[in-house]
C-alpha cells in the first residue's frame, strides 16, 4: 500500500466561503447514509414485496360473500367495494410496520454500535440538526416506499377483484384517504423508532422496546382490560390502536387519532433530543 | 490553536481530567503524551465537544468548537479508527461526511488518494485491517482541509511506510501554519515528529515544553566507558552525585561526570580506555522519569528480565 504526500492540502484560506455546515447538506448526508447500507435495500424491498404479495393472495381469496355474518342479527355483513379494496391494499403494510420499526431503530443505534455517532456529532456539534435531518430523510423515504406499496397493491388487486365484479377507483376519497392514512402511520412508526433508538442507543433494546410498544402492549392491555375497567378506557390512546383509528375511526375522529399518534412521536423524539443534547457521545 | 482553561472531567467519582491548562500553538507539531488513563483521549473528546467538561473550558481556533460555522473546516479529528459504520464503504462514509459541509466529491477523491485507500475505497469498512481503518480515519480528518488537526494515536496499526508518511504529513501540515495535536505511545516516533510536548499524568499536566527542554530537564546524559580496568576506574571516579553502573564486564555507564573529566582523570591515573562516549538521553528516558509516579495501570516488575537481556 503506497501513500503520497501530494501538496493538495495547501490552500490560501483555511475556510473557503460557501462550504459550511448547512441543513440541506445534512439532509444530503443522511440520504447518502441511508442508501449506502444494504439493510435499507433489504428492508424497503421487504415492505414492498410483503404488501404486494399479501394483496394478491387476499384478492384471490376475497369475495363479496366472504365477510361473514353479523353475530347478532344474522344478516350478511357486506363491505363496500371501496372498503374491501382498502383492506386488500393495506393488510400487508402490517408487516411493513414491523420492518420500518426495526429500520428506524437501526438507523441510529447502528451509529452508536459502530462508533459512527462520533463522526456524525463532530461534524454537527450542535447535534439536534443531525437528529432532525435523519428523521426527515427516513420519514420521506418510508412514506414514498409505503405509498408505492399501497398503490402498487391496489393496482395488482384491481384485475383480480375486477374479475369478481368488485371495483373501486383509486382516486375515490374513500379509497385514497385510508391508503394515505396507512402510509402516514407507517412513516410515523419509523420516526417513532428513531427516537427510541436514540434514547436507548442499543439495537437490541431499541427494537424490543419499539415492538413492545407497538405490537405487544395493545395485546397485553387488551387482555387486562377484561379485568380492569379503566384499562379499556386508555386502549384507544395506545400508539397502535390510535394508528388504526386514523384509517378506521371508531372511538374518535381520524384527526384526533392522528394527534394521538403524533403525541407519541413527539414524546419519543423530544426525549431523544433532550438526551442527545445532554449526554456525552 | 487550542486553549484549555481549568479543563476538568469527572466520570462519577473518578476524575479523568483534573483542571488542566495548556495552549497548543499553530505552526508546530505538539505531542500529547501520558500513560494509559492519563486523560489524553478525554481531553481530545472535550476539544471537539463529544464530552462536556465538568468544569473549565476549551476553545479551538478562538471559539468553543460547537460555535464554528464549519466545524470540519476548523478541526479535523481522528479519535479512534472505529468511528465509522462497518456496513458502509470508505468512499460512502467520506461522501456522507463531506456532504454535511457541502465539501465537493473531488475532495473525497483527493483524501482517498492522499491516504492510499484507492484499492479498498469501495469495500465495506467492516473488513478493514487496523491500519486501513487508521488511514480512513486520517482521510476523514483531512476532509475539511482543517486549520487544526487532532490525531489520537494515528500510527497505531500502520505499517512502517505508513508511520513515516504520518510523520511527514503532520510536519508538513504544521509547516503550513496549522495546529497539530498528536498523541502516541511510540516515544521514538514522537521524538522524530513533535516539536513540543505536553505530558499528562493522572489528569494533570506534568510537563509542557519543547522536546529538547523535556529531555534536558528530566533525563541526564550518560557516559559509556569501555576499559579492562573497570574496578580501578570505578573507585577512582567514585564521589557524591556520580552513579556508576557496571553494565557489561568491561563497560561502565557513568552519570554526573562529563566525558572530558573522565578521560582526563583516567589518563592521569594511567588507566587505559578502549571506548569513551556520551550516550544522549532519549525522550523515552525523560518520559519514563516524568511519569514514573503517574502511571495508573502499572505492569508487573520486569526489571530483572530487562537487566538480564542487556
Amino acid at each position: 500500500m503506497t501513500t503520497q504526500t501530494a501538496p493538495t492540502t495547501t490552500r490560501a484560506s483555511f475556510v473557503p466561503a460557501g462550504s459550511g455546515l448547512s441543513f440541506t447538506g445534512l439532509l444530503r448526508s443522511e440520504t447518502i447514509k441511508l442508501w449506502s447500507l444494504r439493510s435499507t435495500y433489504w428492508s424497503f424491498s421487504l415492505v414492498v414485496v410483503a404488501s404486494l404479495g399479501i394483496a394478491v393472495l387476499m384478492a384471490f381469496a376475497m369475495s363479496a360473500q366472504s365477510m361473514g355474518y353479523d353475530a347478532e342479527t344474522g344478516t350478511p355483513m357486506v363491505m363496500g367495494d371501496a372498503q374491501l379494496f382498502v383492506l386488500v391494499a393495506t393488510t400487508g403494510i402490517g408487516f411493513g410496520q414491523l420492518i420500518v420499526a426495526v429500520l428506524g431503530v437501526l438507523s441510529i443505534s447502528g451509529e452508536y454500535a459502530s462508533g459512527m455517532i462520533k463522526s456524525t456529532l463532530t461534524a454537527v456539534p450542535n447535534r439536534l440538526p443531525a437528529l432532525w435531518s435523519k428523521v426527515i430523510v427516513l420519514f420521506a423515504f418510508t412514506f414514498l416506499v409505503g405509498l408505492f406499496s399501497v398503490v402498487g397493491s391496489f393496482l395488482v388487486a384491481m384485475p383480480i377483484l375486477g374479475s369478481k365484479d368488485i371495483t373501486a377507483d383509486l382516486f375515490d376519497v374513500d379509497v385514497f384517504l385510508p391508503l394515505l392514512g396507512n402510509v402516514l402511520f407507517l412513516a410515523l412508526i419509523a420516526v417513532f423508532a428513531v427516537g427510541i433508538g436514540t434514547i436507548l442507543r442499543s439495537s437490541a433494546g431499541g427494537i424490543a422496546t419499539v415492538l413492545g410498544i407497538t405490537m405487544l402492549l395493545p395485546v397485553v392491555l387488551g387482555i387486562l382490560s377484561s379485568f380492569v375497567e379503566w384499562i379499556g378506557d386508555i386502549m384507544p390512546f395506545l400508539f397502535t390502536t390510535a394508528g388504526t383509528e386514523i384509517i378506521t375511526p371508531n372511538t374518535m375522529e381520524s384527526w384526533q387519532a392522528l394527534l394521538v399518534v403524533m403525541a407519541w412521536v413527539a414524546v419519543s423524539l423530544g426525549t431523544a433530543a433532550f438526551l442527545l443534547k445532554r449526554r456525552d457521545a | 490553536m487550542i486553549q484549555a482553561q481549568s479543563l476538568t472531567k469527572h466520570y462519577g467519582s473518578k476524575t479523568a481530567v483534573d483542571g488542566v491548562d495548556f495552549t497548543v500553538q499553530p505552526g508546530k507539531v505538539t505531542g500529547f503524551l501520558g500513560p494509559n488513563g492519563a486523560g489524553k483521549s478525554t481531553t481530545m473528546r472535550m476539544i471537539v465537544g463529544l464530552d462536556r467538561p465538568s468544569l473549565g473550558s476549551v476553545i479551538v481556533n478562538g471559539k468553543p468548537y460547537h460555535e464554528h460555522k464549519a466545524p470540519l473546516r476548523e478541526v479535523g479529528v481522528l479519535l479512534d479508527a472505529k468511528a465509522v459504520h462497518t456496513g458502509r464503504s470508505a468512499y460512502n462514509h467520506l461522501r456522507a461526511m463531506a456532504a454535511t459541509h457541502s465539501i465537493p466529491t473531488s475532495r473525497v477523491h483527493e483524501v482517498i488518494n492522499l491516504t492510499g485507500l484507492e484499492s479498498v475505497a469501495r469495500k465495506r469498512v467492516g473488513g478493514f485491517s487496523l491500519g486501513m481503518g487508521q488511514r480512513l480515519g486520517i482521510a476523514a480528518a483531512l476532509l475539511g482541509d482543517p486549520a487544526t488537526l487532532i490525531l489520537d494515536e494515528p500510527v497505531n496499526g500502520l505499517d512502517p511506510e505508513g508511520v513515516q508518511w504520518v510523520r511527514k504529513l503532520t510536519k508538513q501540515l504544521a509547516a503550513e501554519g496549522r495546529t497539530v495535536l498528536l498523541s502516541s505511545h511510540l516515544m521514538s516516533e514522537m521524538a522524530l515528529t513533535a516539536d513540543h510536548i505536553i505530558v499528562l499524568g493522572r489528569g494533570r499536566v506534568i510537563a509542557d515544553a519543547s522536546v529538547a527542554e523535556i529531555i534536558a530537564s528530566a533525563a541526564q546524559n550518560t557516559v559509556r566507558v569501555r576499559t579492562p580496568h573497570t574496578a580501578a576506574l570505578a573507585s577512582l571516579l567514585a564521589q557524591e552525585n556520580v552513579t556508576i553502573t557496571n553494565v557489561e564486564p568491561d563497560v561502565l555507564e557513568i552519570t554526573g561526570l562529563s566525558v572530558n573529566e573522565i578521560g582526563d582523570r583516567a589518563a592521569a591515573a594511567q588507566i587505559s580506555l578502549h571506548e569513551l562516549a556520551t550516550v544522549s538521553a532519549s525522550l523515552e528516558d525523560a518520559y519514563m522519569k516524568l511519569t514514573q509516579n503517574e502511571v495508573e495501570y502499572r505492569t508487573g516488575d520486569t526489571h530483572t528480565e530487562e537487566e538480564a537481556a542487556r
